[in-house]
């Protein structure tokens, strides 16, 4: 079995996707990013082999991508979050124009064309308000596990307004809600509710154009994909497995690079 | 021709990056200090006429702001948030004493914060002379070359109070021919980018222009003939990467650790605007018996494209993509410090143009405070994926 490892090195998960030679997911696996970075992906890696029955030797290439991509020494090659989020999600959903990555730390939104290259993309600041990790520390405030987030922010019916642009004022602001009285799903859903306006506002920015795409943990939280389509008032594609759309989308790049090389 | 310096070339580009890192002058001070000069004018960028300065017996000196080796602390209660970082780094230096050997300075009509740049620091540095130069605004009238020759006149008087001497016609032509030498030799520095870009990095270039800032001019034309000399001996293959023309960056600079970021991303930076005042020419000045007619002519009608010159029957958009395609480039990186009104006006007309004519393009903003640029190399390094996997 021959094997193109494509490996998202997140700040918060490191994904692992097994692609063969004609393109087909054989397997994929998830970790928390941990240091050193080279036992995480040498780790993450064995296991999702093991899983499919194969071992190290049917490794061909192995790219990387996401933020820890140059800091893993046994890499063959990388490629940014950004190309990869485009080119994954266009391999899964053909039609999709936009994509939308919301990671634990950043948010991108990318406008590509039929083949899945980049045609325009805006990331957020630093600041982690517009991306996942603001769901985590609100989630860890209100005393909630990050599994149902999506569910109870669904159920939130008058969501509450949170305007602060930094993720440290923005959990001021939920503290205020709190002691104001405010339901824990309403407070989700204004957290749901701020996130999709972020996202929805990088997406203007580089041209929104259907098919969307969301890619990213939190394609998982049902409210933040809810929040997001009446935000956009289009429909939005939630892939199977959207946690692993970078990692695959860095494998199928890393193959193509492969077959235009030996052509 | 062999090379006389034992001095290696990583030397070189050692000393120049030393020259340019401080931000006290030390080395203009000691020129000035050991008698080789009478005055030191610091010139505010974009483009100084100081060939006018050198025959007078001054020398003139870039301002470049401070990088991120200042805070700043002063210059905040004189211009508001939304100034760009050079005026106020530069500000910042002159209030905390780092200009003080200077006996004079030189702004230009370039932007308004520039023009009020030039008032606070007539205020603020009230026992030393300040000046501004008025660049003609309208390039295509006969009497902007008149126009500004009398302007010229008038700072070169100035320049003269400042040193105590008088200059002739061959003062002038002499330092003409010299800065006429530098700016030639950076153009064949620049040529070598465009043809043979692994032999020399964009980095190590930049310190080598940059190196005209800080240093006298005949000083730096030796290093920068010794620098020609060890380029063109330079071996090597060229790499797979994107060949970009970066434009944007003409006034305040963006940090180096951003210009290596822009090589690190895969790409070849074959033609920039880079510190555009030390080659403002595209060819050498004419010698009409005038010198400074000529001076001023080859402002008028020898000088390169640069959003700080209104020329309305001339697009610079369209010029930027011809300059693009001539230099055999991928792409086009559009590289504006933050607040920059002129880059940013431009750049509503460089992306339709660009657009127009498919060249790729990204637009990047910078300050020179930065000191992180993850997000700004993953933006490069998409951009450049996008050039290369299409």
């Amino acid at each position: 079995m021959s094997l193109i490892v494509g490996v998202d090195i997140g700040s918060r998960g490191t994904k692992i996707a097994l692609v063969d030679r004609s393109g087909g997911l054989r397997g994929w696996h998830l970790a928390r990013t941990r240091p050193p970075f080279e036992d995480l992906v040498e780790n993450t890696l064995a296991a999702a082999l093991a899983e499919i029955g194969a071992d190290r030797s049917d490794v061909e290439h192995i790219i990387t991508t996401g933020f820890g991509r140059s800091s893993y020494p046994g890499r063959d090659t990388q490629v940014t979050d950004i190309s990869a989020a485009a080119f994954g999600a266009a391999a899964i959903f053909p039609n999709t124009r936009c994509v939308i990555d919301v990671g634990a730390q950043s948010s991108r939104a990318v406008h590509i064309d039929g083949g899945g290259r980049v045609k325009e993309f805006k990331s957020n600041d630093k600041c982690a308000a517009g991306a996942g990790g603001f769901v985590e520390r609100a989630a860890r405030y209100l005393e909630i596990t990050l599994d149902d987030v999506g569910t109870l922010s669904l159920a939130g019916r008058e969501p509450v307004t949170i305007s602060s642009v930094c993720a440290v004022l923005a959990e001021s602001e939920i503290i205020n809600h709190v002691s104001q009285g405010c339901s824990v799903e309403n407070i989700l859903r204004g957290v749901h509710n701020s996130l999709a306006e972020r996202a929805a506002a990088l997406l203007k920015r580089v041209g929104i154009e259907e098919e969307i795409t969301l890619v990213g943990g939190m394609a998982r939280q049902r409210g933040m994909v809810q929040a997001l389509v009446e935000m956009l008032k289009l429909p939005v594609n939630i892939p199977e497995v959207p946690e692993t759309v970078n990692a695959l989308g860095a494998a199928l790049l890393a193959k193509r690079r492969l077959e235009r090389a030996a052509a | 021709m062999a090379i006389q310096s034992t001095v290696s070339f990583e030397e070189l580009i050692e000393e120049c990056n030393d020259a340019i890192a401080t931000i006290d002058f030390a080395d203009a001070q000691a020129w000035k200090n050991e008698g080789h000069t009478q005055a030191l004018i610091g010139c505010f960028p974009v483009y100084t006429p100081v060939e006018l300065f050198h025959a007078a017996g001054a020398l003139p000196v870039g301002l470049t702001g401070a990088g991120n080796k200042i805070e700043i602390s002063h210059a905040d209660s004189r211009f508001q948030s939304f100034i760009c970082s050079i005026i106020k780094s530069t500000l910042e230096l002159a209030m905390i004493g780092n200009l003080d050997a200077f006996d004079g300075f030189v702004f230009h009509s370039i932007c308004d914060p520039a023009r009020n740049l030039a008032s606070v620091f007539a205020r603020t540095m009230n026992t030393k002379q300040v000046e501004y130069i008025h660049f003609p605004q309208r390039i295509p009238s006969y009497e902007a070359v008149v126009y500004l020759e009398a302007e010229y006149r008038r700072i070169l008087a100035w320049a003269c109070t400042l040193t105590g001497r008088s200059v002739t016609d061959e003062d002038l032509r002499r330092s003409i021919a010299l800065y006429d030498a530098v700016r030639s030799a950076i153009g064949l520095l620049y040529d070598v980018r465009r043809n043979e870009p692994h032999k020399l990095s964009t980095l190590e270039l930049y310190a080598l222009v940059r190196y005209g800032h800080v240093a006298p001019p005949e000083k730096h034309l030796r290093i920068l003939e010794h620098a020609l000399e060890y380029v063109r001996a330079r071996g090597g293959t060229p790499k797979d990467r994107a060949r970009v023309v970066v434009v944007g960056s003409f006034c305040e600079q963006p940090p180096m650790d951003l210009i290596a970021s822009i090589e690190q991303a895969g790409c070849y930076v074959v033609d920039d605007d880079f510190l555009l005042g030390r080659r403002f020419f595209t060819g050498g000045i004419a010698d009409t018996g005038n010198p400074l007619y000529d001076l001023a002519d080859a402002y008028v009608h020898g000088s390169v494209d640069s959003s700080v010159k209104h020329d309305l029957g001339h697009s610079k958009a369209l010029s930027l993509v011809q300059r693009a395609r001539d230099h055999r480039a991928d792409a086009v990186v559009v590289l504006t410090a933050k607040f920059c009104e002129p880059a940013l006006f431009d750049y509503v007309l460089y992306r339709k143009a660009l657009q127009e004519a498919h060249m790729p393009h990204v637009f990047l903003e910078f300050e020179e405070k930065m000191w992180l640029f993850d997000k700004i190399k993953t933006e490069l390094e998409t951009f450049v994926e996008s050039l290369l996997f299409s």
